[in-house]
């Protein structure tokens, strides 16, 4: 299996703070990694250092290849990465359907071949009954379900989420869950950050442990889950689901 | 005569201004970037065709096209400078490099006349050097350049860039996440904004047969132009149009009821009352207003977003 993303001594302080410290970790094509940690680990840090949304200190990321570190986000997208953001982001004034075709338009600009794309990612995600809704009337799930759809008709090769299951109940974790198995199964790489570690389990093939902005295990989930520094630092916490 | 002349005035400022507004509105409404500084590109727009005519006997007509490229061209670099702030530093900026322009033209007196400014040569009836003895000329050119900027609003609601513009307008980094090249779209929208507000500069300095600086960089149009779209309701197709129907019969009667000059405030306080009125009670603006009550009228159940009382707004990337 080739390597979709490579990460090398990614480094980022901002201030006293070192909020990513020598991170390295790879993500082979079609798996589903997860990048778990207490708050303040530095999971969205690195997922904002890899997608260009911060300049790194030091350290390179490497996807399919090509070297993102210096790009902007818009960049790293055309690159074929797309993300999702902790806290939902939609276009508020737009319809559900519009927010989606700004997605699909980054690939053709006709409207028209956009509309036909974004109408089949919102029906991936199962929000088709709402297509005509203005996006700032979803609920905490379907904006999350938006930006899924959104971040899809980019046409990405890898995925990035960061927390789309926070805030969710059981039932909708199990449908957040099915929709993730879905994507991988269609063979899209995903890189996951998460706090709901019943989720993790159920998706992620790899783990990376992130605690004080460094990597202190990764491995199989049965691996992470026997990992006593791993249970101390993370699962001890209050964290464990 | 006397009260026919003056109502064909007002239509044409009223042409004119919602053209001005329709320009704005591009940047300012769709893409939310509240410039309050395209006074610059109407006065650049206004001396470019003033000195090839009067220095090189250029028709107004070629020179209005060169005032919308110099305009552009001249949106780059202010464009480089002020995007790099947001928000109110954003319309902060704009308004000194509108201003600085103006102190520009004052300073230097052997380039372009300085601050008494210059009269345009009248050639009597001249339709190929833009000069009409007729006024309802005036109105049809008014009207013509109105009917251009819709046209380009129209294709750029129904095309990508539309949605790109609106997406820029709703969150940057959300849009950047899609593969938008925010500053790009930002540039190039600009750069379209200030070609238009260049023609209008041109046209109205034809019109009134005189410029300096004080008129073609005034703060005033700069206020105009946001006015017209924010009252009218911003990010809209019509709204500048309905802004500038409602907005300048009112200011020049206002004049004309309390003569301009013993009270010269009074236009802009007027301006500030309704300003205020639209933001507090109806943000959306008259189009918005206007759409609400058409919904409650016409279909029985309100089109608009349940439980705050705001209309879905019109227009193609907003309701797909």
């Amino acid at each position: 299996m080739a390597e979709a993303l490579v990460v090398r001594g990614l480094s980022k302080r901002f201030g006293g703070l070192r909020a990513v410290h020598d991170l390295s970790f790879s993500v082979q094509e079609g798996q589903t990694v997860a990048l778990i940690g207490p708050n303040g680990a530095g999971k969205t840090t690195s997922f904002n250092l890899i997608t260009g949304y911060y300049r790194p200190d030091a350290g390179s990321a490497l996807a399919f290849g090509h070297e993102l570190v210096g790009l902007y986000p818009y960049d790293v997208c055309a690159r074929g990465l797309a993300r999702t953001f902790q806290v939902a982001r939609p276009f508020g004034r737009m319809t559900v359907l519009a927010n989606v075709m700004t997605g699909a338009l980054l690939r053709d600009k006709r409207v028209a071949a956009a509309r036909e794309r974004a109408l089949k990612a919102i029906d991936f995600v199962g929000l088709s009954a709402k297509e005509a809704s203005p996006a700032r009337d979803l609920s905490t799930i379907d904006q999350r379900r938006l930006e899924v759809a959104r971040a899809l008709a980019t046409e990405p090769r890898l995925l990035l989420l960061d927390e789309a299951m926070a805030g969710l109940n059981h039932t909708e974790i199990d449908q957040a869950v099915g929709l993730v198995r879905q994507l991988s199964q269609r063979g899209l790489t995903i890189v996951i950050v998460e706090h709901v570690m019943r989720a993790i389990m159920a998706v992620a093939q790899h783990i990376v442990v992130l605690d004080h902005g460094q990597k202190i295990a990764e491995g199989s989930p049965k691996e992470i889950a026997a990992n006593p520094e791993v249970i101390r630092a993370y699962l001890g916490t209050g964290g464990g689901h | 005569m006397v009260s026919n002349a003056f109502a064909i005035d007002i239509l044409i400022r009223v042409f004119l201004f919602a053209f001005i507004g329709v320009a704005w509105n591009l940047l300012g409404g769709y893409a939310q970037q509240l410039s309050l500084g395209h006074a610059a590109y109407f006065g650049l727009g206004a001396y470019t065709s003033t000195l090839l005519l009067i220095r090189a006997g250029v028709s107004p007509w070629i020179g209005m096209a060169a005032g919308g490229v110099v305009a552009a061209a001249a949106s780059l670099p202010i464009g480089a400078l002020c995007f790099r702030l947001r928000g109110p530093y954003f319309a902060i900026a704009t308004i000194g490099t509108a201003q600085t322009l103006m102190l520009l033209f004052l300073k230097f007196r052997d380039f372009a006349w300085g601050a008494v400014g210059t009269t345009i040569p009248n050639l009597g009836n001249a339709p190929l050097m833009m000069q009409f003895t007729a006024k309802a000329a005036y109105y049809y050119v008014a009207l013509a350049l109105l009917a251009l900027g819709l046209a380009v609003t129209s294709w750029v609601e129904r095309s990508w860039l539309g949605y790109y513009l609106v997406a820029v307008g709703e969150d940057q980094h959300a849009a950047e996440a899609v593969g938008v090249n925010v500053p790009r779209i930002k540039r190039d929208i600009y750069l379209i904004s200030a070609f238009l507000t260049g023609l209008a500069g041109t046209f109205y300095t034809q019109y009134i047969y005189f410029i300096d600086p004080n008129t073609a960089f005034s703060f005033n149009i700069s206020v105009e132009a946001a006015l017209v779209s924010i009252v009218g309701g911003i990010g809209t197709l019509w709204g500048p149009v309905l802004g500038a129907v409602v907005l300048e019969p009112a200011s020049a009667l206002a004049q004309s009821w309390l003569g301009g000059g013993a009270h010269a405030g009074v236009q802009l306080a007027l301006y500030a009352v309704i300003l205020i009125a639209v933001i507090l009670w109806r943000p959306t603006g008259l189009l918005g207003a206007l759409t609400a009550v058409y919904a409650r009228v016409v279909r029985a159940a309100p089109a608009g977003v349940p439980g705050t009382g705001r209309p879905v707004r019109k227009g193609l990337p907003l309701d797909g």
